[in-house]
């Protein structure tokens, strides 16, 4: 609290400086490199009180006007608008500057949704932001490079420059499921995300039933998607036998490609198979042999 | 020539004396903090009282009911707590006001004994209300502090009464008024069958007393009686008038709740021991002397009436008188509150047994009536060992006042399930709201209201009622921001795991569970129409303990200038041998 | 005289105290513990049950050489941690169907208050003449005792690890899972409107689902919301289908004008454990007359299912929803043991279902 309180302070002496008359004088680059340190020219003679105030910095050292004033790397870490001081005996001078960037050196890369059903347009977002090693957003155009990997298909890469300091490509899922590998790079810099195609409804969803005493074994064929693929398993598939005692429901899950089932049944049933929404095919079963 | 009797089992005791042993008796376990253990009710005080601690003047309490106003219950012991909490804590702070009721208690009794009896059986009747057992119930099990604090203030406010009846003594007056109020600050209920148990039988009393002094005084006795009750009525109506605004704005219209003092104790024998045996002791050998004398002695007449009114009302269900004289209230009040009414009104009967024991057989009667008075006390104290009803008042809550009180957990409700009687304790430590609470009376949430059942925390034990309830309250749980379930009885684990809610963290070895819903908003204030104005707030904070430190004050700067209990005819029968009479 | 007050103290307490006994069913106690007729020895037998006293209950029993006690306690106190373990008998109502001089037919309508909430259990019950009193034929209790075997279980489970209060924001989290109502149907009954519908989990992993519902009025103004509570099936395994209900009582369908429907998901280590069959699935009329959905379950898994809930869907000649409704399953559901099941649905509803589908909700101590 008594920081800021202190940091207000001296803005406001800064900035009334600003406009105030002028004993002294400063003259600091119009640009500075965060990170990097610099010197600031002097007017005047006799000792002085120089203040550094930026975003999330602030110095203060004694200097000798007329004489260049070493700032420090340390002290111009975050990029922004500074204001120096220099307050000597016939007053305060002030002047500003601004600290940019330094060279990319992170990526902070966001990539949605984490799971994308396979063939879906449009449907996976990366979105880059380039960072300095002062996690200063680096505004400076820079190409970056996006790709996208699936086993068994070819990658796919697209580079393109930031804009404010932000990159973003959407994407579309491949027919392919299995993890795709969404890597954002700068250089040898790069951040690497999976996204899971995970398989569509289950598309042309069939069982096959055989009997085995009472009891009806009811599988399905191995349930894939409209693209051929695996749907996951622990999906859920739901049988539906009706016979001479009533109706027969099992939600039973995927397990290795396939749902099975055993049913009690007698006498002759028609067991159906649906999972979600989607729906299979009907069999009927005769009755005890 | 009169010679007097300097034999020690001739002598009344000491009011010193007596003093000294309520505090050698009671004050031990008051300094252990047993209350906070062992009762049902003693975190409810405590959590009223961390209420005024924090906000003197602001009666309305959000942390129970979704908001509740405490100018429900009178604020003065809760008061006292509050102010003393500042030295001792809030524990310690009950224990010293508990303390105070119970040393208060025997100089009560003496003093109002002694509108009776003599000064010995008076001061044999201060003596056995150390050791009774209602006495040790209501403030070792069941944790009524309120009754037990109040009640000493009326029984001290009687002789004022008394006096002030027979002989008009303003001071009197002022000062049987001042403590009626301050009586009245602390318990209302106390106050309500105070008045008409107590004051009655002394009003009876002054009547036949003038009358026999000096013939067709009864007018005058009324008359200030009237005046008495008429002071009494307007002050009380001043100093808790927030409470009669509240009560008239929200009458107790919710469903009855069960309570095992209103059932019949023939029918359940736990529930007769509790509330009969264990209350009484010893007193229950006394009860024919009680009638028999009572009977016999036309001064002690009012006095056996007036027992025996508060004895069966003592009893509950027992009798279906309470049900036919209270009707709907029946089903409101708890009936243990009127085994000590009982109790304290047989005292001075029960004086006379001990002295006339004592006069028939010294040491004989000596040694019974202690082991007697003993027993009677110890029973009350072991029954909270072997008594079915068990309290978790002492069950550690630190994990769950962390949890809430971290990473803005508060901005949710939350309940506590399994918990009984410490949820109060939660609820004093705690930052977080919840919308359950222990005090049924100040209820207004309709899930809470329509069901006949009482804390959330204890819905099992309130069968299908405090079931449904909890399932009400579960269901609104988004729109009262109830997000946080603690769960301390995995019987409640069902319930929670088919609503929808999700263990998220266990405590204390698994002892306690927290369920959470995710989709529940944070909590928003509840708008209610029983909030008290800030005025009232004024009025609840400076009157009640105004009228405590008045009482003080008079008690310093206006001493006793007259004995009103000079004159007492004996209590004994012309027929049963006297073995001493006391000098006049 | 001076006894008077005394005798008279004395006399009117003890008719008080008599009184009070009568009243408050001190004499009818008396009365049903004599079983002096058929309705008596069915209280007699409930009112010990209420008070767990086993043991003059079994004396009750007209057979209780052919059943076993603990049996008998079992059968009525429950057992493997069901819903029957968290219960108590709170009441009964007790009326006779048949009665013959020797052999007589009584039905008790049981009030169970349950850890789930109310349940009724109604049960016709023989009682024989025995003596000089009336005993209850208790039917022989059907404790399902599953073999001592191996049952070999290769279920699935997904855990879930969500990105850490330390991760940096950019970091990848796991997003929630994509569920749909796939139907809503307003129902207005005499007393309540009840908006019913089905959910799905669109997602390739488990979901915790909530559904409220809020009622807009007139000038679109939320009136009322609620949500689904127990009414549902909360955990959806991928591509599973719930039914869901949700009750907004005292409200006409002509207050509102709209209803927003909000589904909130969130991703949640699951077991796809356990499988239950829902078998014999038929509409009939119970005992007390009321359409009934009844079957059996079986649970196909090694693990004993605590606690089972059925939820039933049915739909009308159109494959519109026209009502969802619940029942518990008060014994638990032991592995390879069918239990029967039966929800009860109104008349009028029942007179439209053309078809129906029951889903299970289950609870297993330890696993929620």
């Amino acid at each position: 609290m008594r920081h800021t309180f202190v940091f207000f302070i001296l803005l406001l002496l800064s900035e009334l400086s600003l406009t105030g008359a002028r004993a002294a004088d400063l003259h600091p680059p119009k640009q500075v490199t965060a990170g990097n340190g610099f010197s600031i020219a002097t007017t005047g003679n006799g000792d002085a009180t120089f203040y550094l105030v930026g975003p999330s910095d602030r110095a203060k050292q004694t200097v000798r006007l007329g004489n260049a004033i070493e700032v420090a790397a340390d002290d111009v870490r975050t990029a922004g608008r500074y204001i120096a001081t220099v307050c000597g005996s016939d007053g305060c001078a002030s002047s500003a500057f601004y600290v940019v960037a330094a060279a990319p050196a992170q990526l902070s890369f966001l990539v949605h949704p984490s799971r994308v059903p396979v063939s879906a347009k449009d449907a996976i977002s990366a979105v880059a932001f380039v960072f300095d090693k002062f996690h200063n957003l680096v505004l400076q155009p820079v190409k970056v490079d996006f790709n996208v990997a699936v086993k068994d298909a070819p990658a796919i890469s697209r580079s393109l420059p930031t804009n404010n300091g932000v990159a973003w490509i959407r994407l579309n899922a491949t027919r392919k499921g299995g993890p795709a590998q969404v890597v954002a790079s700068i250089g040898s810099i790069s951040e690497h995300r999976v996204v899971q195609q995970v398989a569509s409804d289950a598309c042309n969803l069939r069982i096959k039933a055989t009997r085995k005493g009472n009891s009806v074994a009811v599988e399905t064929e191995t349930v894939r998607d409209c693209s051929g693929n695996p749907v996951p398993d622990g999906t859920v598939v739901t049988f539906t036998a009706t016979d001479a005692k009533g109706k027969t429901t099992v939600d039973a899950p995927i397990k290795r490609g396939t749902a099975r089932v055993q049913m009690r049944l007698t006498g002759g049933a028609t067991i159906s198979v649906a999972s979600g929404v989607a729906m299979g095919n009907e069999v009927r079963i005769g009755g005890t042999p | 020539m009169d010679q007097r009797d300097t034999s020690f089992f001739r002598r009344p005791i000491p009011p010193a004396a007596i003093v000294l042993i309520a505090l050698v008796v009671h004050a031990p376990l008051l300094i252990m903090q047993l209350p906070t253990t062992t009762t049902y009710d003693a975190n409810f005080h405590i959590f009223f009282a961390s209420h005024y601690a924090h906000h003197w003047f602001n009666p309305w309490n959000e942390q129970w009911f979704a908001g509740f106003s405490q100018t429900t219950y009178p604020p003065l012991g809760h008061q006292w707590i509050a102010i003393l909490s500042f030295i001792f804590g809030l524990n310690m702070a009950y224990m010293l006001v508990q303390l105070i009721g119970v040393v208060l208690l025997p100089v009560g009794v003496f003093r109002f004994a002694r509108l009776w009896v003599s000064e010995r059986a008076a001061s044999y009747a201060a003596l056995l209300s150390v050791f009774l057992g209602t006495v040790a119930f209501l403030v070792y099990s069941a944790g009524q502090l309120s009754t037990t604090v109040s009640a000493p203030f009326y029984l001290l406010a009687l002789p004022y009464f008394y006096e002030w009846l027979r002989w008009g003594r303003g001071r009197a007056l002022a000062k049987g008024v001042v403590l009626t109020l301050v009586a009245a600050s602390i318990h209302h209920v106390t106050l309500l069958f105070g008045a008409i148990l107590f004051a009655a039988p002394v009003l009876m009393l002054a009547w036949m007393d003038r009358r026999a002094e000096r013939d067709g005084g009864g007018l005058a006795v009324l008359g200030r009686a009237a005046v008495f009750t008429a002071l009494s009525a307007i002050g009380v109506a001043i100093v808790l008038l927030p409470y009669w605004i509240s009560i008239l704005q929200h009458p107790i219209e919710q469903v009855p709740i069960p309570h095992a003092s209103r059932s019949n104790f023939l029918l359940n024998v736990d529930y007769g021991m509790n509330y009969f045996i264990v209350p009484y002791g010893a007193l229950i050998l006394a009860l024919p002397f009680i009638v028999i004398r009572g009977a016999s002695v036309p001064r002690l007449r009012p006095l056996l009436i007036f027992f025996w009114i508060a004895f069966i009302f003592g009893l509950g269900g027992t009798t279906p008188l309470p049900r036919l004289l209270l009707g709907r209230a029946f089903q409101i009040l708890t009936f243990e509150r009127f085994t000590l009414l009982a109790a304290l009104l047989a005292l001075p009967i029960v004086g006379l047994l001990v002295e006339e024991l004592l006069d028939r057989a010294p040491k004989l009667a000596s040694i019974g009536v202690s082991i007697a008075a003993i027993a009677t006390f110890a029973l009350a104290l072991g029954w909270m060992y072997f008594s079915p009803f068990k309290t978790i008042g002492g069950m550690n809550v630190d994990s769950v006042v962390s949890f809430l009180n971290r990473d803005g957990h508060d901005k949710y409700r939350y309940i506590t399930l399994g918990f009984g009687n410490a949820l109060p304790k939660v609820s004093t430590y705690t930052t977080a709201n919840s919308v359950d609470g222990e005090y049924n009376s100040a209820r207004l949430l309709p899930e809470m209201t329509q069901y006949g059942a009482a804390q959330l925390t204890s819905a099992k034990f309130f069968g299908r009622a405090g079931m449904e309830s909890l399932r009400a309250m579960l269901k609104h749980a988004n729109r009262y921001g109830l997000k946080y379930i603690f769960v301390h009885d995995a019987y409640y684990d069902p319930l929670l795991a088919f609503a929808g809610w999700r263990k998220i963290e266990t405590f204390d070895n698994g002892l306690v569970t927290v369920w959470s819903k995710e989709d529940v908003p944070p909590a928003r204030k509840i708008e209610s129409d029983a909030i008290p104005a800030p005025w009232e707030g004024l009025l609840w904070g400076i009157l009640p303990i105004g009228c405590s430190f008045f009482a003080i004050l008079l008690w310093l700067l206006v001493p006793d200038r007259v004995r009103s209990l000079e004159i007492v005819p004996s209590s004994t029968p012309a027929e049963v041998p006297t073995y001493a009479r006391e000098a006049h | 005289m001076r006894y008077l007050l005394a005798l008279l103290i004395f006399a009117v307490t003890l008719l008080f105290v008599a009184v009070g006994w009568v009243t408050s069913g001190g004499l009818a106690r008396a009365e049903i513990r004599s079983a002096s007729t058929p309705t008596e020895a069915v209280q007699a037998l409930l009112a010990d049950v209420q008070s767990h006293n086993w043991d003059r209950a079994y004396a009750r029993l007209a057979n209780n050489k052919d059943i076993d006690r603990s049996a008998f306690e079992r059968d009525l106190s429950g057992s493997y941690r069901s819903l029957r373990t968290y219960s108590s008998l709170e009441g009964f109502d007790v009326w006779p169907i048949h009665a013959a001089s020797e052999q007589a037919v009584v039905r008790a309508n049981l009030h169970w208050s349950t850890a789930v909430g109310p349940i009724d259990d109604v049960r016709d019950l023989k009682v024989e003449h025995q003596g000089s009193s009336w005993k209850v034929d208790w039917p022989s209790p059907n404790l399902p005792k599953v073999p001592p075997q191996v049952i070999p279980v290769n279920y699935l489970r997904w855990d879930v690890i969500n990105r850490g209060p330390e991760d940096d924001w950019g970091e990848q989290n796991v997003d929630t899972p994509q569920v749909r109502i796939i139907s809503m149907n307003p129902v207005e009954r005499p007393d309540r409107l009840i908006i019913l519908g089905e959910i799905v989990n669109e997602d390739t992993v488990p979901a915790y689902v909530n559904v409220n519902a809020t009622l807009l009025d007139q000038h679109n103004a939320p009136m009322s919301q609620e949500g689904s509570f127990d009414k549902i099936s909360h955990t959806l395994l991928p591509k599973q289908v719930s039914p869901y209900r949700i009750d907004f009582p005292g409200i006409k369908l002509k207050q509102i004008k709209s209803v927003r429907m909000d589904a909130k998901a969130m991703l949640v280590p699951a077991s796809a454990d356990p499988v239950i069959e829902v078998s014999g699935q038929r509409m009939n009329t119970d005992a007390l007359g009321k359409k009934v959905l009844s079957g059996e379950l079986l649970n196909e898994s090694g693990q004993p299912v605590n606690i089972a809930q059925t939820l039933a869907v049915f739909y009308d000649s159109n494959g519109r929803v026209i009502w969802v409704s619940d029942g518990y399953i008060d014994q638990a559901l032991l592995p390879q043991t069918p239990v029967h099941f039966a929800v009860d649905l109104p008349d009028d509803v029942a007179a439209k279902v053309q078809n129906y589908h029951v889903t299970v909700n289950h609870y297993s101590s330890g696993n929620s």
